[in-house]
This record gives C-alpha cells, sequence and structure tokens, in this order.
C-alpha cells in the first residue's frame, strides 16, 4: 500500500514535469518576432536607394525609356551585399508598367518589408509612377 | 491520508501555472514586437522625403516645360495632379499636400523667365508647399519652399582684323539655384543687319568649356559696325531654357 502511494508520487511528479517542458517546447515552436532593428534599416535603406536615384530625375527618365536593366543595376550597386530585392513600377491608375521582372534574387519564404516610392518624372511633360520595393536579408 | 494526495495535487497545479504563465509570456512578447513593427515611424520620414523630391521634380519639369515655350498653367496642372497622388497613395492616415505658387513680380503663376538684353538671362519658378499629414503613426505639418532657377549671364568683346572682320568671344555663365553647372545646349547668334547669324566652322567658331559652369565663346565675323550684338540660348542638363542678350564692345 506503502509502495503504491510513493509510486504515484512519482507518477505525478513526471506529470508536472511533462506539463512544464510541454510548455517550455510549444513556446518554442511559436514564430519569433521579427527583428524590428534590421527590417527597419532594410526598408529604411531601401527607401534612401529608391530617392538617391531619383535626385537627379535619373529613375522617371530609365522608367520613361522602359530601361529595366539599368534600374536594377542601379539597385544592385545603391543596395548592400546580401539584400534581395523585387521592384515593381506602377502608373497613376495603378496598372504594372514594367512587364519583366526587377528582381536580384527570389524572395519566396524571406521576411520582406515593402517600400514604396512615388516618382515625378524630370520631363517636360511630366509622368507619375508608384514605385514599389520590396527587401529581404538573403542570409 | 487526505493531505498527502492533496500535495501531490498541489505541485500538478503549480506545474500547470507554470505552463501557462510561460505561454502566455511568449505570446505578449510575439504580440508586442507585432504591434511594434506595423508602426514603422521610419516609413513616415520617407514618405515626407519622398513627397519634397517628387514636388522638386515637378516644379523643374514645368519650368522645363514652360521656358521652352509650355503654356504658362502647365505649374500649376501638374502639382494639381502630384497633390492628388500625394493624397491617394498614403496607406497609414491622411495626407494633404497644398501648394501656393508665387505671384508677386516678377514671379506670376510662380514663373519668371527674365531674358533681357543686359546680358542676364533668368528662368525661375517658385512655390510654398505645405504637406500635413494625420493618421495613427504621427501627426506631421511641414512647410517648405520649392525655387528651381537657371540663371545665365554673358559678356562680349571683339577686336576689329581689318576690314569688316573681327573676332567675338563671348563669355558664358551658367548657374542653378546660384551654384555653378553645366548646359547641355549652347547657341550663340550674332546681328548682322537686321538678320540673326549662327557662327559655325567658316566663321572658326570654338566654344570651350571651363568645367566650372563657365564657356567661352570664339568666332570671326564680317560686322561693319563696332558693337556687334550677341543673343546666347541655353539648355540646362535639367532641360530648362534660358536666353540673354548683350552688346559686344569694342576693345
Amino acid at each position: 500500500m506503502f509502495d503504491r502511494k510513493g509510486q504515484i508520487r512519482i507518477i505525478e511528479s513526471f506529470l508536472a514535469i511533462a506539463v512544464v517542458f510541454s510548455a517550455v517546447l510549444v513556446s518554442m515552436t511559436f514564430p519569433s518576432s521579427p527583428d524590428l532593428s534590421k527590417q527597419n534599416s532594410l526598408a529604411s535603406m531601401g527607401a534612401q536607394a529608391l530617392m538617391k536615384l531619383d535626385t537627379d530625375g535619373t529613375l522617371g527618365n530609365l522608367i520613361i525609356q522602359q530601361n529595366w536593366t539599368s534600374i536594377k543595376t542601379a539597385l544592385d550597386i545603391l543596395l548592400p551585399i546580401g539584400v534581395s530585392f523585387n521592384l515593381t513600377v506602377y502608373d497613376e491608375l495603378g496598372q504594372q508598367v514594367n512587364p519583366e521582372v526587377i528582381q536580384n534574387s527570389n524572395l519566396l519564404g524571406r521576411e520582406a518589408v515593402s517600400v514604396q516610392h512615388l516618382c515625378a518624372t524630370r520631363s517636360q511633360t511630366v509622368q507619375f509612377f508608384v514605385v514599389r520595393l520590396q527587401l529581404a536579408w538573403t542570409g | 491520508m487526505r493531505q498527502r494526495r492533496n500535495s501531490g495535487q498541489i505541485v500538478l497545479i503549480a506545474a500547470f501555472i507554470i505552463a501557462s504563465l510561460l505561454l502566455s509570456a511568449q505570446l505578449y512578447i510575439l504580440e508586442v514586437g507585432r504591434t511594434l513593427s506595423e508602426t514603422e515611424p521610419d516609413s513616415v520620414n520617407d514618405f515626407i522625403l519622398s513627397v519634397q523630391l517628387g514636388s522638386r521634380n515637378v516644379v523643374t519639369s514645368s519650368l522645363g516645360n514652360v521656358s521652352n515655350g509650355g503654356a504658362s498653367g502647365t505649374l500649376e496642372l501638374n502639382l494639381e495632379e502630384w497633390a492628388s497622388l500625394v493624397e491617394d497613395q498614403y496607406l497609414y492616415g491622411k495626407s494633404i499636400l497644398d501648394y501656393t505658387l508665387r505671384d508677386a513680380a516678377p514671379y506670376s503663376s510662380g514663373i519668371w523667365l527674365g531674358w533681357g538684353a543686359n546680358g542676364y538671362g533668368v528662368s525661375s519658378s517658385y512655390s510654398n508647399f505645405t504637406h500635413k499629414l494625420t493618421g495613427l503613426e504621427a501627426e506631421v505639418d511641414q512647410s517648405f519652399v520649392i525655387n528651381i532657377t537657371t540663371t545665365l549671364l554673358i559678356a562680349s568683346t571683339n577686336q576689329k582684323l581689318g576690314g569688316d572682320s573681327r573676332q567675338v568671344n563671348v563669355t558664358i555663365s551658367i548657374q542653378n539655384e546660384a551654384e555653378p553647372a553645366l548646359a547641355e545646349q549652347i547657341t550663340i547668334y550674332y546681328r548682322v543687319s537686321s538678320s540673326w547669324l549662327i557662327p559655325d566652322e567658316a566663321n572658326g567658331y570654338i566654344l570651350r568649356d571651363y568645367g566650372n559652369g563657365t564657356y567661352l565663346g570664339s568666332f570671326v565675323a564680317d560686322v561693319p559696325a563696332e558693337s556687334v550684338e550677341i543673343s546666347t540660348h541655353i539648355l540646362d542638363y535639367r532641360d530648362i531654357y534660358a536666353q540673354a542678350n548683350v552688346t559686344s564692345t569694342e576693345i
């Protein structure tokens, strides 16, 4: 009789340990919260790159010329190594302007941030575009 | 006997409490992280800067259009369209871009084209902007001025070579917002009786670029009078047109 009581206590203790341990395991499976400083700096870098490219009207001119390769090359230079990007250009009505993909690598499965830039061209007939840049760290 | 049974249950209950505390703490940390990531205060600053840059591009392009012969209302039409886009594209609240075109002399509807005969030519645009942002992230009321000015300064001297032939030198200085700037195109004209002529290779025309916004045009022209009327037309790298006239004096 005394032995059985001892066994029950041991079982109860194991149950308690199992409950706490499973709680720890479950909490580990929660998706970790995004690294905010890293994500914010990535978004800021993207916005700065687009503004740098637009300062002297280069971005608008390249869009008018439909020179998507040069836009990709410029972003490759302006953004640091280890950043993947995907750029989409829309007109004022929200129609996509670039028929081909402007990206350096695929963003699928990565934690990406999105930056939106309003672009007014420096041409005698002004045109307006909405440029959306998605970025993610490759590492 | 009863006491022993309870102590075992207390261990289990305590384990459940610890487990629930662990899980709720983890959930709280995750939720706080999500809330902060939605705020993104940097995006507001970037949006404001992007609007200022775009406004500058609109004013520059409009001045380029008007100085090249476009309608004087181009600036207002373009800014109206731009302000509408700025209002539509802000996703975190309300964005209102107001603008006032300078109408005090010498500006009219935000534009001043002063192409005089004293060797000074100016193409300028001046507008005041107010950008108001209201939303959950921030309340911003930002005022800024955009003044785009292309200035052209010319001076000319000429030297008699023999007969009616004269060596004419034209010094051209170009500035963008009071800083030296380069020209995309420069055309010099000289007047003989009632005709304006463009010097070419036959006149030994040479244009020297000093790389600091200063150019020197030299040519030989057959002009019977001591003074030669000179007109210079330029297009700067922003496609803004300006012209200036001057009378070349004999040295």
